[in-house]
């Protein structure tokens, strides 16, 4: 950078290498007083969210520049002749000023940027994992193939259905490549969990589905419909000795998709809400990479009832 | 041998019952679909060997093991589990015989085989190791053959009379087994020892109160069954009382 500067300053190539000492030194003070000054604020920065933080750390660095440019000034006209600075005392201090304004201006737009892409790959690898954390719970699997070696000796028929739905199912979990999936596969999937589960609960289970006024073909991130229903029973209707209604609803709000699913909870079992956070967490992970600040999960914990809300906004193409 | 199936789930019961049904020397004399209704049913029908489901509504598996296990005979337990690693490790350290689902017919052979009535004190330990709860959320009752579970939350207080401890509750009075000591150490947390013949639950106090002879005595917040001169606290628990109203 210094030697940018020198270049551009200098006609006389005798005096380069004089003038890019200078130059050099006074970039070098100014970098290394900015980068302590902003270690020094970063905690304090890190607070105030992200807008503010960029424009108090401009203006601080700003500031910081045109005060060593000052006192540098001075300096020189104390200690040494005025020929190491030959500019007139504004036109100093101006220049300094739109130097580095432009300097700090690219600098951190840089760190942005570069913190971005950095944050978007922890992102990405975090949804990947919560892809694969939403693969089916092993306890779901193995009360599934307990249920069907049971129905082996009493409905043979049943138990083939069993098997033919639990393999539909295991399939689209696998299918984690595609990210995303239409609302009608999404739902699919979710009702064919559903009737596994209802060989094993009976009555107990009982599922009202609202969401015929939802546009089929709208794209989805896979698997959120269906852990969301296995939530609702694992936490839900499994605790009650009388099981409840799980009932899921869609409606479109403008240029959203509004889903939510809301299951009745038994009272005072404190230990299955651990795993449910983990469960929500998922996909709200899953929400953010696929829709930004466009997306949201929206949790109510009431007494009597736990329900989740997705909301997603729906494309263009997709009406 | 007779055998007890507990488990909320209808094909699982199935299940356990078409595998024994293979074996000539156990029968099924009862299926119960939850925990109150196994301490019921095993109340009744006395049988050897309780097959019991972990997960379940209500009175879940660890609870209601808690309970059979103060039964006379206390049958010996067999857990049943689809998949809880914690609770499986904890019974693997203290030899508690349990069979995995889908259970098979040799393994359910072998755990009905080394089936063992549970020490005291086990269950609450594999409870504890499994994050479960270690208490029992019940009190319960037995009388004309009849099993009550009474919620630990509706008690308001145990009272000593001769031979029994009578539970007062939100639901009225029954006689249950238990000692003053026992139940005194067993839920620390939620009774006081008011009296050599009586522990209160400490959340159904409303306050102390000052009798005409100088005397303490504890006002119940569910004022309906507060007996005349009942409930004086004695001299020695006074302070204890106090400083457990207090929160201490």
């Amino acid at each position: 950078m210094a030697i940018a500067l020198t270049l551009a300053g200098t006609t006389d190539s005798g005096r380069f290498l004089f003038e890019l000492s200078k130059t050099a030194l006074f970039v070098l003070w100014l970098s290394l007083l900015g980068c302590a000054v902003m270690c020094l604020l970063r905690s304090r920065l890190e607070g105030t969210g992200k807008t503010r933080a960029f424009v108090l750390s401009f203006a601080i660095l700003l500031a910081m520049c045109l005060l060593l440019a000052e006192i540098a000034y001075q300096l020189t006209r104390i200690f040494a002749e005025s020929v190491i600075i030959h500019d007139s005392h504004s036109g100093f201090l101006f220049r300094t000023f739109m130097v580095s304004a432009i300097v700090i201006a690219l600098g951190m737009r840089y760190l942005y940027v570069a913190s971005e892409w950095r944050r978007s790959i922890v992102l990405e690898a975090q949804a990947r994992i919560s892809a694969l954390q939403a693969l089916i719970r092993p306890h779901f699997l193995f009360n599934s193939m307990n249920t069907i070696a049971s129905l082996t000796r009493t409905d043979p028929r049943q138990a083939e259905e069993a098997v033919e739905d639990l393999s539909d199912l295991l399939r689209a979990n696998l299918n984690t490549a595609k990210s995303r999936t239409s609302l009608k596969q999404e739902l699919e999937t979710a009702a064919i969990y559903q009737r596994i589960e209802k060989l094993r609960l009976g009555d107990r289970l009982r599922v009202k589905w609202d969401v015929g006024d939802l546009p089929m073909r709208a794209l989805i991130p896979s698997l959120t419909i269906q852990p969301l229903l296995e939530n609702a029973i694992y936490h839900g209707i499994e605790l009650l000795p009388d099981g409840g209604e799980v009932t899921v609803t869609g409606r479109r709000e403008d240029k959203d998709l509004v889903i939510a699913m809301s299951n009745p909870v038994a009272t005072g079992t404190e230990r299955s809400k651990r795993g449910n956070k983990m469960a929500m967490s998922n996909i709200r992970q899953r929400f953010e990479l696929a829709y930004g600040g466009r997306g949201a999960v929206d949790v109510d914990d009431g007494t009597d009832r736990f329900t989740v809300t997705l909301r997603f906004p729906l494309e263009k193409d997709e009406v | 041998m007779k055998i007890l199936i507990v488990d909320d789930e209808q094909p699982a019961r199935d299940r356990l019952r078409q595998l024994i049904d293979d074996f000539d020397k156990y029968e099924v004399v009862a299926e119960a679909a939850n925990g109150e209704q196994a301490v019921r049913l095993a109340a009744e029908t006395k049988p050897d060997i309780v097959l019991l489901d972990i997960r379940m509504p209500g009175l879940d598996g660890i609870q209601a093991a808690q309970h059979l296990n103060r039964l006379d005979p206390a049958p010996a337990i067999v857990f049943a589990t689809a998949y809880d690693e914690y609770a499986i490790d904890a019974f693997e350290a203290r030899a508690i015989g349990y069979v995995l689902k889908p259970v098979r017919r040799e393994r359910l052979a072998s755990a009905l085989e080394q089936a063992a009535r549970l020490a005291a004190g086990t269950l609450a330990e594999v409870a504890a190791a499994s994050h479960m709860e270690p208490r029992r959320q019940h009190l319960c009752s037995m009388s004309h053959g009849q099993l009550k579970l009474i919620p630990l939350q509706d008690v308001n207080y145990c009272q000593a009379d001769q031979k029994y401890v009578c539970v007062h509750h939100a639901g009225g009075r029954d006689l249950i087994d238990d000692s003053l000591k026992s139940l005194e150490e067993e839920f620390a947390d939620a009774f006081v020892r008011i009296h050599r013949s009586a522990v209160v639950a400490v959340a159904s106090i409303e306050r102390l109160e000052k009798t005409p002879d100088g005397k303490h005595r504890v006002i119940l917040r569910d004022g309906s069954q507060q007996p005349e001169n009942e409930l004086i606290i004695s001299r020695r628990h006074l302070a204890d009382v106090r400083r457990r109203l207090k929160g201490g």
